[in-house]
């Protein structure tokens, strides 16, 4: 037998240690890969999506009028090079949909006589005429080269037909790779751990091996090709099941994508996303071989974990509070985990050193001296525990918080049960006699809603105009408001969602100057409400404010009803029955609550499969761990304890372990929380959300962790029964 | 004049563009919906000024211009302006026209635009979706147009004026027709085979044309006569038919002659009209005229034939028919030769020659 084939060899005296790795670093690959395949797509459809509407132009009517299908042939007709681009809005959680003319995109290029179509093809673009078609918001914007000439009447303006969504996009995908990141972390901390131990396992027979003549630099390359070959053929399923994972999630998280951020998800896998997979594993796993034959550089960390750990987490909380962007956020973040894993296990062996003091009776003192033991040997799966518990913890309270305060914010914005799009070309007035005439109407207002541009340089934000009077807003919360902020807003008010206002950095009281043509109209902000799934800025202005002649782009009725009553009851009643669109409060309700489910899908899902992983690997070591200590455990037999009574107190160990990581994963997992809702909520999506915590869950959490100990304690006293008899005969 | 396949490109353009992708081709839908467009036949007869608007019941028409112009030193300068409607769905009359604001796809629009002086040829081409109001075209008082291109009826009911503006040229030209319309084949029915497919035809083929051309910024003055067709159909090029070879002559005597063949397997289908000095108007068939190519010319995009001999044994004609040097290609979706020409032989004169179906891409 080589040298090679004897150093594995330990593999086939320990193969759980082998199965242990390599399931390990599989389950890794597979998350970090589906991860990172899918917010790769996503990068590369936000950027495609950037570049086809970067740097465009759209010819405006001077007297603010929204352009219809005669200013596009007017304009052409007056040699104007311009094409039009139809966004639909569904409305009903669907992706946004673009109404293009093949016929004149050349305009888009800039060569208005230059032949052929342009290159927009497949989703979300498709011929205007079936743009037309699609139920939802229509907003017509005529796109025209920077320098087009154009008659009078009409002016040139930068293209405000998306919202600026390029930044919050990316991060949201920065947070998705942060999440995988912190996945691949707890991996490498359990690789290192698994390692460790067939290290410490191994001590003697590769001191042998040495002995033999075997440098010891052979010796690290050995062990190195080892876990290279370990980690390779682990990595090549876990890559298989990770683009699996990401081909299942993709339907899901391609959805989320388009409603929030307008980007399709472009299917496919990339080679080089497949090989950076493999890479980011293979370095992981290099890094704890390294790290194993530096010994100089890990000793003044051994030395000092408290002092060490204590300045590397103040840092990094300073950093949290501090961090400007995305990026600094997510560094400090790193740093603080850093910090709570050097400390948390010196912290936690010190303080049951110190409670054997105090405990009451021999068995008792044994156990914490015990613990404290264990908890040093099994400092890094402990860790990486404790941080998949925290993780879950954060993600479920971000998660849990969005879903009431999104379904309470629907609540107070669906006031109306039943929201009526008129037929086109049916007159207001036509549209109000019905309303007030009708006896199943108790209340009802119009919504009408276009995008504007607020005063100085900025992209388009969504205009929302309102009767504030009406009795289906009084229900509203506001973020910050005056003190009758609806009265105040019909007195010339302006409110605005919390993304604008952020963006702004608006404060109550702010004046708010919002262009109407070539008019501009102020207003002092009374208010800032709450948006969410969204990233767009919206101005809501009184109905008094707009002009006569304005043409919004998109206009429903909200309707309250005197009863409750089918809505085809309603419907029926309407004298162009077959032209309107009725939609009732509850599909409204069904399809957003869709997206919101869709937008979290795969952040449950990577929290979830981190905390099995890691649940998994605590099992793992601990068994192992267990097993290095059966001789400590055999001689509590020794001492005249029965089997029966071995058996629970080694269950009393395991139970106490994870239920001490439980514990302290609490404190990390709530300032994860506030970190998630507070600081990168708004920089991802752009609202933020109220700080909750949710002690069931902690507790659900804790009773997994007892499961857990439960079962390295079980097996344990099992094995170490045996082994105690077999020592004792 | 039969530019059928010219107006294949604009349903390729839609197909290629349109949602229903292009899975198919235009070959397809051929087939498809042949049946629901109306079919020209002999008893359908002209009538003016009604047939010089759009005819959504058919599939195809083309309002076609070519001028023979020359500027103030006499050097010569060509010019074309055509105007085609492809019908993608028909439209019955007094049926109700889809809305603007429904962006409507029942039918596409395309312009092409060409000056030749001094050697070279500029072409353009424009397109442009049918009932919103960016592209059409109405019988009286005239009005065809596409973007800021458009033939219009003059104030004065006089005669019509041209109107192309490009980047690198312009045209603004007034045309009074000299003569009325003469209808080729059979009361304006002309044949495209021998089994009965044809299209309504018309021409004004005498028309007096003055204004300005402006090239890279030179204003020209320009005078000179022009020919105008009118056709509509609803069927294409049969498969076994391979391009077509036409010529609208202008000679000095007064008489004009309209020529062409439809190049088929082992064979062409040839048609024209002789109109006399006098107005007399003659259809010819099948041997009444004959069209051999004398010369052709190694172009950009291959052989093409530039110089022929036309015979019209009734009528003693046996002419020369020389395109001039350069390169007449109209590059644009579905390219195509489009040159004036000089005619020689038993008669002097000028005109244009339009060729399809030659060149690589064909």
């Amino acid at each position: 037998m080589g040298p090679a084939g004897a150093l594995f060899s330990h593999y086939r005296r320990h193969p759980l240690q082998l199965v242990s790795l390599a399931l390990i670093i599989m389950l890794a690959t597979a998350l970090w890969a589906s991860v990172w395949t899918l917010t790769d797509q996503a990068r590369d459809s936000l950027e495609r999506s950037e570049a086809a509407l970067a740097a465009r132009f759209e010819i405006a009517r001077q007297d603010g009028a929204t352009v219809t299908v005669r200013d596009f042939a007017r304009l052409r007709r007056a040699g104007t090079c311009v094409t039009p681009w139809l966004i639909v809005e569904p409305g009903d959680g669907g992706a946004r949909r673009i109404g293009v003319d093949p016929l004149t995109l050349n305009c888009l290029d800039g060569h208005p006589a230059s032949e052929g179509s342009g290159t927009l093809d497949g989703d979300p673009f498709l011929d205007l005429s079936g743009a037309a078609r699609l139920p939802g918001d229509h907003r017509l914007h005529l796109l025209a080269p920077e320098r087009a000439d154009v008659p009078d009447g009409y002016r040139v303006q930068p293209f405000a037909g998306a919202p600026a969504t390029g930044e919050l996009g990316d991060s949201f995908l920065l947070n998705l790779n942060a999440l995988s990141a912190l996945t691949l972390l707890i991996a490498a901390l359990l690789i290192r751990s698994v390692y460790s131990l067939s290290l410490s396992q191994r001590r003697a027979s590769l001191e042998l091996l040495h002995r033999q003549g075997l440098t010891r630099r052979r010796l690290a390359m050995l062990m190195a090709s080892e876990m290279v070959v370990i980690s390779l053929l682990a990595a090549l399923p876990g890559l298989v099941i990770g683009h699996g994972l990401a081909s299942v999630a993709s339907d899901g998280f391609g959805q989320a994508m388009a409603s929030l951020f307008d980007a399709s998800l472009t299917s496919g896998r990339s080679l080089s996303g497949s090989l950076l997979s493999l890479g980011v594993i293979l370095l992981v796993v290099l890094w704890c071989v390294a790290d194993h034959w530096l010994p100089a550089r890990r000793s003044a960390i051994r030395r000092h974990p408290v002092a060490i750990g204590s300045l590397v987490m103040i840092a990094g909380g300073t950093g949290v509070l501090a961090a400007d962007a995305l990026w600094e956020l997510f560094l400090a973040i790193a740093l603080g985990f850093v910090g709570v894993g050097l400390l948390t296990p010196p912290i936690l062996a010190a303080w049951c050193h110190r409670r054997r003091a105090t405990a009451p009776g021999w068995l008792a003192h044994w156990r914490r001296r015990e613990l404290s033991a264990l908890l040093r040997d099994l400092a890094l799966p402990v860790v990486a525990l404790q941080f998949a518990l925290a993780t879950v913890i954060a993600v479920q309270a971000l998660v849990a918080t969005f879903e009431s305060t999104f379904q309470a914010w629907l609540d107070q914005r669906l006031q109306g049960d039943v929201y009526i799009e008129r037929p086109s070309g049916m007159p207001h007035a036509d549209m109000a006699a019905w309303l007030d005439g009708s006896s199943l109407v108790a209340h009802w207002h119009r919504v009408r809603r276009d995008q504007a541009r607020l005063e100085g340089v900025g992209p388009a934000v969504d205009r929302l105009v309102l009767d504030p009077a009406s009795p289906l807003l009084q229900s509203w919360q506001f973020l910050r408001s005056e003190r009758h902020p609806w009265a105040a807003l019909g007195q010339g008010g302006v409110m605005v969602n919390e993304q604008l206002a952020r963006r702004q950095n608006l404060a109550l009281g702010d004046t708010v100057t919002v262009r109407w043509g070539e008019a501009f109209r102020s207003g002092p902000l009374v208010a800032v409400y709450a948006d969410y799934g969204r990233p767009a800025g919206e101005v809501l202005l009184p109905s008094s404010a707009a002009p006569q002649d304005w043409r919004p782009s998109f206009v429903r009725y909200a309707v309250r009803l005197t009863e409750t009553v089918p809505i085809a009851e309603l419907s029926d009643s309407f004298p162009r029955a077959g032209e309107a669109r009725f939609t009732d409060n509850n599909t409204i309700h069904q399809l957003a609550t869709g997206v919101f489910d869709q937008t979290f899908f795969l952040t449950r899902a990577i929290s979830v499969l981190t905390l099995a992983l890691s649940a998994l690997s605590l099992l793992l070591m601990g068994t192992v761990v267990f097993r290095t200590r059966a001789r400590y455990l055999s001689l509590l037999r020794v001492w005249g304890l029965s089997r029966q009574a071995l058996r629970r107190q080694v269950r009393r160990l395991g139970l106490t372990l994870t239920g001490l990581v439980a514990a302290a994963s609490l404190l990390p997992g709530i300032a994860l929380t506030w970190v998630l809702v507070s600081r990168i909520n708004p920089l991802a999506f752009g609202w933020s959300l109220p700080m909750a915590v949710y002690p069931l869950f902690w507790l659900e959490l804790g009773l997994i962790c007892l499961v857990i100990g439960w079962g390295i304690g079980t097996w344990m006293g099992r094995q170490t029964t045996l082994e105690d008899v077999g020592g004792l005969s | 004049m039969s530019r059928w396949l010219i107006v294949v490109v604009a349903l390729a353009v839609v197909t290629a563009c349109g949602s229903s992708g292009s899975e198919g081709g235009f070959a397809a839908l051929d087939a498809s919906d042949r049946s629901s467009f109306r079919q020209p036949s002999p008893g359908d007869g002209i009538r003016l000024p009604a047939d010089l608007g759009a005819h959504p019941a058919y599939r195809i028409e083309w309002w076609y211009l070519t001028a023979n112009l020359e500027v103030a030193d006499g050097t010569p300068l060509g010019l074309q302006w055509t105007q085609f409607r492809r019908g993608l769905s028909p439209l019955r009359s007094g049926a109700m026209r889809a809305a603007p604001d429904t962006w409507p796809l029942d039918s596409v629009w395309m312009a092409h635009a060409a000056v030749s002086f001094n050697g070279q040829h500029r072409f353009r081409e424009r397109f442009a979706r049918g009932g919103i109001g960016q592209a059409d075209a109405r019988a009286a008082p005239l009005a065809v147009w596409l973007d800021d291109w458009s033939l219009m009826a003059r104030d004065d009911a006089a005669g019509w004026r041209l109107t192309i503006d490009n980047a690198d040229w312009s045209a603004r030209l007034t045309l009074t027709p000299q003569r009325a319309p003469v209808r080729h084949g059979d009361r304006g029915f002309s044949a495209k085979s021998t089994d009965g497919t044809g299209s309504m035809y018309f021409s004004y083929v005498d028309l007096a044309i003055s204004g300005q051309v402006r090239i890279d910024g030179e204003s020209h003055a320009v005078h000179g006569t022009g020919w105008f067709d009118r056709e509509w159909s609803s069927q294409f090029l049969r498969s076994d038919q391979r391009g077509w070879d036409w010529m609208g002559l202008q000679l000095d005597n007064g008489a004009r002659l309209m020529a062409f063949r439809l190049r088929e397997e082992g064979g062409a289908f040839r048609s024209g009209t002789w109109i006399g000095p006098d107005d007399e108007r003659r259809a010819l068939k099948g041997d009444a005229i004959a069209l051999e190519v004398l010369e052709s010319r190694d172009s950009a995009r291959g052989e093409v034939p530039v110089t022929w001999r036309v015979r019209v044994p009734s009528e003693d004609v046996d002419l020369t028919v020389t395109a001039p040097a350069g390169s007449y290609w109209n590059t644009g979706l579905y390219p195509y030769w489009e040159s004036p020409v000089t005619v020689s032989g038993s008669h002097r004169g000028r005109g244009y020659l339009e060729l399809t179906g030659y060149g690589s891409s064909d």
